[in-house]
């Protein structure tokens, strides 16, 4: 797969350049990419990371001025003095240090205790209720961010509005509105040894869909198709990332890079999503250092270097780290934990009040705690989850009430991630 | 690149050798079909569909999909008749496949020489990072080289045997199973723990009974090492001191503490202190939750937290010998909790050890809403993706009647009203597995061992025993059908229509003249590959894009390539 895969990019690549040596092409090409910069203000964009497996909330983001959390976790508490200190009782988990400028600089919040009314401890419906913004209610058809597209009115419909990096559509963009699935930008398309076969394949296919398709065929080979023409006037093999951005190697790293080489194309992406796996710490998870720490670390370096390569136009993103739930207050028979309740989000970037801890934090005495063992939600996930619809991307009230069914948003409630 | 194209299509196969044998077999079995008394009810089902019509909705649910010809075989033998031999898979040849799996060298391979090969490589790494003083080293020795072509060679097997295989609906079934009782392959020790549990606890157990399969699954190293239960142990208990100094094997990229006892004592002492305090010391919950939630009751079964601790701690004990070795399923008395618990309303007395876990997967086992949650999934990758009731609660009838025979319970389905309901006809969307090993019998293609065709099936998103969580690759079409996936099954269709695939041998034999005309190539490809399905607009998108063709071996590959890749061959 690798080799060939590489022989279809550089076939892919070169393709592209031939085409590109049309001067009109040139020109435009280097008009986008200095163009957006003179305008004002550009259109918000959310990015969307979902830690699948439950993170650990507490070892991500320390409570290390709570005595409970050492003496629950005799060997895989993170030690006070490792911890990343950000107000005196809570801190990062040492692999993050690479966010505390961020958090210095005023543009990285963090939301404790959060997490979801209902009470499963199952990864699948906790996920899928996160998804879909209706917790406790698995008929619901479609997910919160694709609710949010539909009745975004305001922003342009472009076939990059929102796009999922990965080989499947999450459900949180399942639904009506269009939503990419994409998994290699740099492969995204037909391919073929020369352009005019490429672009007859492109051809043939597309009208054979655009007859004969019916249902999510049809709707999803009409998204692919229109993505495919967009990207045409963008090389995604040729994309660097600015100020020596040093993305990890991986998925995250390489999705996030994608991510800022679309928005920074301006193909109108508003809406990104990309998976994080590996967080399902049920043995061995370690403290400063193991297992836990190694994806936190990729995390970290992650986000870094995606706010370094964007640069100013952080100034209208905002990024947003969920997971279905927390874990076990108290570490299990294994030095790991097992599936808990409440956990932290993180929320990043130019409109974000950062430099703070928001939420009620519960604390851990036993009484304080969720079913006595887990720590409580005090923030319902959705509150987070509207206020930056609202706030950041615009959503009005009426909207909010579509985009969450069953459920009044009430901007008091609001953690206060986004100025207000 | 080996590949060769001999020609073209297999035609009609009429006077091939292979549907001879079938047509011999359905004539000893003209009249009654040999089903039971389940499936006599609703033998006038299929009737409503033309017998070629039931025999390709039969091949493309219960088989993975038709390879030339194949169709009208069924439809001669009658469908119920074929349907009923694929329930007996024992009872079909399959010497074709036994030929092929020779190739296969990971099956003569067993767990405990997996094990040592993978001990080896992960020391020869440490060695040559020791040596290069920690920088990165990238070499691929011939250990590793062979330990890494035996990895591709089990993902390709399923594949292989998928295609080639005669026992269709049973290859169907280990693909079930293989979900429903996910292991991911890139944890630990289950690189070298998943080809034994795929051979000896899924596939034998494939078309017995569920309760059997569910114990195996419990008590096989894979699942055990997998979902953590080997390692879950009642609070305050005490190895013999024996397995205490190998209390916690070590994997990946932890180093291995017991192949390189430092010198200096003091360091070996805090060695010892680190490996007593990873020593378990308490229950993992993580195995009895995916047990009742996704094994057996499923997640609306009505247990509770408390049942699943309880589940847990009726579990320690169920281990294994060695895992570093691949060792086997071992019950550890020390690690047990002997106290009394319940489960489910269910009383389970102190001081039953082991038995207890059996007394408690036979329970799992019989509970209705296991029935019900289990014949649920089987109707939704049979019928619908939204299961039709109708369905669900006949199978749950059959599973009631025989003990969980899986084999009645399949029967119940396909003998169903809703399992040749029109609405039901195509109504699916391929996985990635059955759109890739569906082309591959289209076309007819001879796979051999390079992992080309597992490498396609995990480019669409779908990368076999890869699954990292434990509920296994979902059957509902939404989880397949997007965009960036839609682009790769094109171009995959497109590569294998060319020959493209190395270790894909396209056989086919036109019959064609080089001067074909469009309009025939693209009725030939409508008969042969889509089985008479392509839409107006298919054959008239296709027709054009071969007028200005004049290579009739291009306007061939680009006809195929375009009919795999297009709307219709997406859905079965």
């Amino acid at each position: 797969m690798a080799i060939s895969r590489r022989v279809f990019v550089r076939a892919g690549g070169l393709a592209l350049f031939s085409l590109g040596l049309d001067p009109l092409f040139l020109a435009r090409a280097a008009y986008a990419s200095f163009r957006r910069s003179v305008v004002p203000s550009d259109p918000p964009i959310l990015v969307c990371l979902f830690q699948r497996g439950a993170v650990d909330g507490l070892n991500m983001i320390v409570p290390h001025g709570d005595p409970s959390y050492y003496s629950e976790r005799p060997r895989i508490a993170v030690p006070a003095s490792d911890v990343v200190d950000l107000d005196g009782h809570f801190g990062l988990h040492p692999r993050l240090a690479a966010l505390k400028p961020l958090w210095d600089a005023k543009s990285l919040a963090i939301v404790h205790a959060i997490g979801s009314p209902n009470s499963t401890r199952s990864h699948f419906d906790a996920q899928d209720y996160m998804e879909s913004g209706t917790p406790g209610v698995k008929a619901t058809p479609d997910g919160w961010l694709n609710r949010y597209c539909q009745h975004d009115r305001e922003h342009q419909d472009t076939p990059f509005r929102a796009v999922a990096f990965g080989p499947q559509l999450p459900r949180i963009l399942a639904g009506s509105a269009p939503a990419l699935a994409i998994d290699d930008l740099q492969a995204f398309g037909l391919r073929a040894p020369q352009p005019a076969a490429r672009d007859r394949l492109t051809r043939a296919f597309e009208e054979l869909y655009a007859g004969s398709a019916t249902g999510l065929l049809s709707s999803s080979s009409q998204e692919a198709f229109e993505a495919v023409q967009t990207l045409r006037r963008v090389d995604p093999t040729q994309y660097q990332p600015t100020d020596g951005a040093d993305y990890p190697r991986g998925k995250l790293g390489k999705a996030l890079l994608e991510i800022a080489q679309l928005i920074k194309a301006d193909v109108g992406i508003r809406v990104a999503f990309a998976d994080i796996t590996g967080w399902d710490t049920h043995v061995n998870q370690g403290a400063g250092e193991g297992q836990l720490a190694a994806r936190l670390a990729e995390l970290g370096q992650a986000l870094a270097a995606f706010t370094r390569d964007l640069g100013e136009r952080m100034r209208d993103v905002v990024v947003l780290t969920m997971s279905e739930f927390g874990r076990t207050i108290r570490e299990n028979g294994n030095s790991g934990t097992d599936h808990g309740h409440a956990t932290a989000m993180l929320v990043l970037g130019g409109p974000v009040r950062g430099g703070r801890i928001l939420g009620r934090w519960p604390g851990l005495d036993p009484a304080d705690r969720f079913e006595g063992r887990d720590l409580a939600v005090t923030t319902d996930f959705r509150d987070l989850f509207a206020e930056l619809l609202a706030r950041h991307m615009g959503a009005s009230t009426g909207a909010l009430d579509a985009i969450f069914p069953g459920f009044t948003s009430d901007p008091t409630r609001f953690p206060g991630a986004i100025s207000g | 690149m080996k590949y060769r194209i001999l020609g073209w299509l297999l035609l009609l196969a009429i006077g091939s050798p292979l549907m001879t044998a079938w047509r011999v077999v359905g004539a000893q079995h003209a009249a009654p079909l040999g089903m039971t008394e389940t499936s006599l009810r609703d033998t006038s089902s299929p009737s409503v569909l033309s017998p070629r019509d039931s025999a390709l909705h039969a091949l493309n649910r219960l088989a993975y999909g038709p390879r030339p010809g194949e169709v009208d075989g069924v439809a001669a033998e009658g469908v119920m008749h074929w349907i009923d031999r694929q329930l007996t898979p024992r009872k079909i040849d399959d010497g074709a496949l036994a030929r092929r799996e020779r190739d296969f060298r990971i099956l003569d391979y067993d767990r405990g020489d997996l094990a040592g090969m993978y001990a080896e490589v992960q020391r020869e790494r440490r060695e040559r990072k020791l040596a290069a003083n920690g920088a990165a080293d990238t070499t691929i020795t011939p250990r590793d080289q062979t330990a890494r072509r035996l990895a591709g060679q089990f993902q390709e097997l399923a594949v292989v045997r998928a295609a080639l295989s005669e026992r269709q609906l049973y290859e169907v079934m280990v693909d079930f199973w293989t979900n429903h009782f996910n292991v991911y392959f890139g944890k630990g020790a289950d690189r070298f723990l998943t080809p034994d549990y795929i051979e000896r606890t899924i596939r034998p157990n494939a078309m017995g009974h569920f309760e059997d399969l569910l114990i195996a699954t419990a008590e096989s190293p894979a699942m055990l090492f997998y979902l953590d239960n080997w390692e879950s142990v009642a609070p305050g208990s005490v190895p013999p001191a024996a397995i205490r100094v190998r209390a916690r094997p070590l994997f990946g990229r932890r180093p291995n503490l017991f192949s390189f006892p430092p010198r200096d004592p003091a360091e070996q002492d805090s060695m010892r202190q680190r490996a007593i305090q990873r020593a378990p010391q308490g229950i993992n919950e993580n195995y009895a939750r995916e047990l009742l939630e996704l094994h057996t009751v499923g997640v609306d079964g009505g247990y509770t937290q408390q049942d699943v601790i309880a589940v847990a701690r009726i579990l320690t004990g169920w281990s294994i010998k060695r895992p570093q070795q691949g060792g086997d399923f071992e019950f550890h008395d020390w690690a047990h909790d002997a106290g009394a618990k319940q489960v489910l309303g269910v009383r389970f007395p102190e001081g039953h050890g082991r038995d207890e876990g059996l007394r408690l997967l036979k329970m799992l086992a019989s509970l209705p809403a296991t029935m019900h949650h289990v014949s649920w999934k089987l109707c939704q990758r049979f019928v619908n993706d939204d299961p039709p009731d109708g369905c669900v609660d006949d199978a749950v009838a059959a599973w009631k009647r025989s003990n969980g025979d899986i084999r009645e319970v399949l029967r119940a389905i396909v003998s169903g009203p809703d399992f040749w309901a029109p609405r039901n006809i195509r109504a699916k969307v391929k996985t990635p597995l059955e759109f890739v090993v569906s082309a591959v019998r289209a076309v007819a293609a001879d796979p051999d061992t390079t992992p080309r065709l597992a490498q396609v099936v995990a480019r669409l998103g779908e990368p076999l025993f890869q699954h990292v969580a434990p509920d296994g690759y979902p059957e509902m079409e939404a989880a397949w059908v997007n965009s960036g996936a839609l682009l790769d099954r094109m171009n995959a269709a497109v590569a294998l229509a060319a020959g493209k695939l190395p270790g894909v041998t396209v056989i086919a034999d036109s019959g064609l003249g080089a001067a074909a005309s469009p309009d025939k190539i693209v009725a030939v490809v409508d008969r042969e590959i889509l089985n008479g399905t392509m839409s107006e607009n298919t054959k008239r998108v296709i027709t054009r894009q071969l007028a200005d063709i004049t290579n009739p071996e291009q306007a061939r590959v680009l006809a195929i390539g375009l009919a795999l890749g297009g709307p219709e061959f997406q859905r079965q």
